[in-house]
């Protein structure tokens, strides 16, 4: 029974903050952030920034597809580093035989669906704590497979010499595909996570029986969270092994899968900028201070410490609630803030209800 | 496997049993700390692949200039102890009762714990010194098995006997089995939940410390060595049932065959051979074999 507390307990600390205006400033931000990447490589940046960048959004995209899977299912995964590998191997397995890109995307695509479908029917009946030890057995599996199945993924050395499309050969050009596949894949996030479907993937978050009893089966709701969430960590794994030409069995390790969460962490769950800004803070941790400071694993744990302990709702979800109490406190006189009543978090059950309501029949 | 070829097929039989039973006797120090804790406080710690790996560095260090194991297991259990006195009362503390936090917590720590142990103790493999380890093997006929694995098996069952005595016949059993049950009746009782707590995670990590003292004798201490045997560990907890010590035992049982065996006959599939039964297990029975329904 103490259980149970604990789980309704975690769910409200790891919640997404709650979604109105927050939204429409985030849509500025985005926009604002989306012209500053978009000048970027005009505004004299050298090509390793560019890469760099490119290098943010990759991880970015594979964070958004964990955050999703967290911050509307309560979901935290400890093994989506494997699913993007799976893809990433695929395409890779694809380059080695000879194939052109297009059908390393096919490939990449299928191992991308298999490692998906994997993952989430081994998860579906699980939640919390189990969730993520499975998750990370899933992934410990594939990191394993990479390791030892060396016939086909040649071993510790990994593949190499991956070659994406001839269009995309520069790395301006690539900046840009990578930058809007990354928007894209965070459009079609937002949109899911506001649709009836994303609406009851948090009601299963917050109350799995109560969803229950509603008639969801709350396992295919699982099961279809994970597919998508999965599909863009398959996106993120193909395009990171055509940004490095390379695939090994570290992209599968335990170690990518816990950056990513602390990645999600420390952005701030639920929120659509968290992964974003926690790409940037550890990439930029991993590529640059890692020159200057030999124990950055260490200092990127204390942050990761510091951030659970002091600032849970994360860099995102923290300026977000900032930015609210300064909005309340400026016109603190004038009127109680008040929330959206119902909105975004009713099921589509409740719709129907007041749909009947009003049938004269 | 050239084994296979020189030595007739039971001998070969009974090495891969004992390898397996050996290795199964390192996984149960490592799981039955996991479970205990799991099962009293909540908490999935992935800081004990770490809280191992550091117990195995320290015990290498500690027998490599006393040429004494017993020495080395005692200071591998006083730094690991103190560790995790320190992670449960300094940190784990703050976020008591939220289950997510806390997991995420124990990673953090894992995570420092492991990059400290790389710029301490460097990357390179390391192993007990051969002065400390139990010489020469057991000989019966063909078969020829070093002692010192059956040492780890003597110990295994030894520690795993002491474990159920604590529980079954003593106060400090009885308060922890109360705790397990219903922490306000026990906390209301006069008993200090908060440091039974602490010091039952003091116990499991101690338990990781001296699996690995006493398995970098078998297997070495390398910087990712915590990730693997953390997984496995997790394995063996998810097969027996998270919180129970006898699942723990027969889950690292099965495990360390398997394991044994899948390595001899299909290397290339190792480590699928071990997820098998966990999905079989979670399909099936996800409490585990002997866990108790939610």
């Amino acid at each position: 029974m103490s259980n149970r507390i604990v789980e309704t307990r975690t769910v409200r600390t790891f919640g997404p903050p709650r979604r109105d205006r927050v939204q429409l400033t985030n849509m500025a931000l985005l926009a604002l952030l989306l012209v500053a990447a978009i000048a970027l490589p005009y505004l004299g940046a050298s090509g390793f920034m560019v890469s760099l960048a490119s290098t943010i959004l990759i991880a970015a995209t594979l964070a958004s597809s964990v955050n999703f899977l967290a911050g509307n299912g309560g979901m935290v995964s400890l093994g989506h580093a494997g699913i993007a590998a799976a893809s990433a191997y695929g395409a890779g397995w694809a380059s080695q035989q000879g194939m052109d890109p297009g059908m390393q995307v096919l490939v990449a695509l299928g191992m991308t669906l298999l490692a998906s479908f994997l993952y989430g029917l081994l998860s579906m009946r699980t939640s919390g704590i189990y969730f993520l030890m499975v998750t990370l057995a899933v992934g410990m599996l594939i990191y394993g497979l990479a390791f030892r199945l060396s016939s086909v993924t040649g071993g510790e050395n990994g593949i190499s010499g991956i070659e994406r499309f001839e269009w995309l050969d520069s790395y301006w050009t690539y900046y840009y595909f990578v930058l809007g596949v990354f928007v894209l894949a965070t459009a079609a996030l937002w949109i899911v996570s506001n649709s009836p479907f994303g609406a009851s993937l948090r009601g299963i978050r917050d109350s799995e029986s109560r969803m229950r009893s509603l008639g969801y089966s709350v396992r295919s709701y699982k099961l279809g969270a994970f597919m998508i969430s999965g599909s863009v960590a398959g996106l993120a794994g193909l395009l990171a092994v055509w940004h490095t030409h390379f695939v090994s069995p570290s992209s599968a390790g335990v170690d990518r899968s816990v950056h990513l969460i602390v990645m999600v962490i420390l952005g701030g769950v639920g929120t659509l900028l968290g992964p974003l800004i926690g790409a940037a803070v550890v990439v930029m941790v991993e590529n640059l201070l890692s020159s200057y400071v030999d124990r950055w694993p260490t200092l990127l744990g204390l942050i990761f410490i510091l951030v659970i302990l002091f600032a849970r709702a994360g860099i995102a979800g923290s300026a977000g609630k900032l930015f609210r109490r300064l909005r309340a406190r400026s016109k603190a006189a004038s009127s109680p803030e008040g929330d959206a009543p119902g909105g975004a978090a009713a099921p589509p059950g409740d719709r129907h209800a007041v749909h009947q309501g009003k049938d004269p029949q | 496997m050239e084994g296979l070829i020189t030595v007739p097929e039971p001998v070969f039989l009974a090495q891969q049993v004992l390898n397996g039973l050996s290795f199964g006797a390192l996984l149960f120090l490592l799981a039955s700390g996991l479970t205990l804790v799991f099962g009293l406080m909540r908490i999935v710690n992935m800081a004990h692949g770490a809280f191992y790996m550091l117990g195995g560095y320290i015990g290498v260090v500690i027998a490599t200039l006393t040429g004494n194991l017993l020495i080395a297991v005692i200071a591998a259990i006083v730094a690991v102890g103190v560790t995790a006195f320190l992670v449960e009362v300094v940190l784990l503390r703050f976020v008591r009762g939220q289950e997510m936090p806390e997991v995420l917590l124990t990673i953090g720590v894992s995570f420092v714990i492991a990059d400290l142990c790389l710029a301490f103790f460097g990357g390179d493999p390391q192993n007990l010194p051969n002065s400390v380890r139990i010489p020469g093997a057991l000989a019966v006929g063909d078969l020829v098995y070093p002692w010192y694995r059956i040492f780890v098996i003597g110990l295994a069952v030894a520690i795993g006997v002491a474990l159920a005595l604590v529980q079954s016949r003593t106060r400090v059993g009885a308060i922890v089995r109360a705790g397990v049950d219903d922490r306000e009746i026990i906390s209301a009782m006069g008993v200090n939940i908060r440091w039974v707590f602490t010091g039952m995670f003091v116990v499991g990590a101690a338990l990781a410390a001296i699996g690995g003292t006493i398995g970098a004798g078998m297997q070495s201490i390398l910087p990712g060595v915590q990730n693997e045997v953390l997984l496995y560990a997790l394995v063996v907890i998810i097969i027996g049932g998270l919180g129970s010590v006898p699942g723990a035992a027969v889950g690292s049982v099965l495990i360390g065959l398997i394991d044994a065996f899948a390595k001899a006959w299909i290397p290339e599939l190792a480590y699928f051979t071990i997820f098998l039964p966990m999905a079989l297990v979670l399909v099936f029975r996800p409490t585990g074999l002997f866990g108790k329904a939610a």
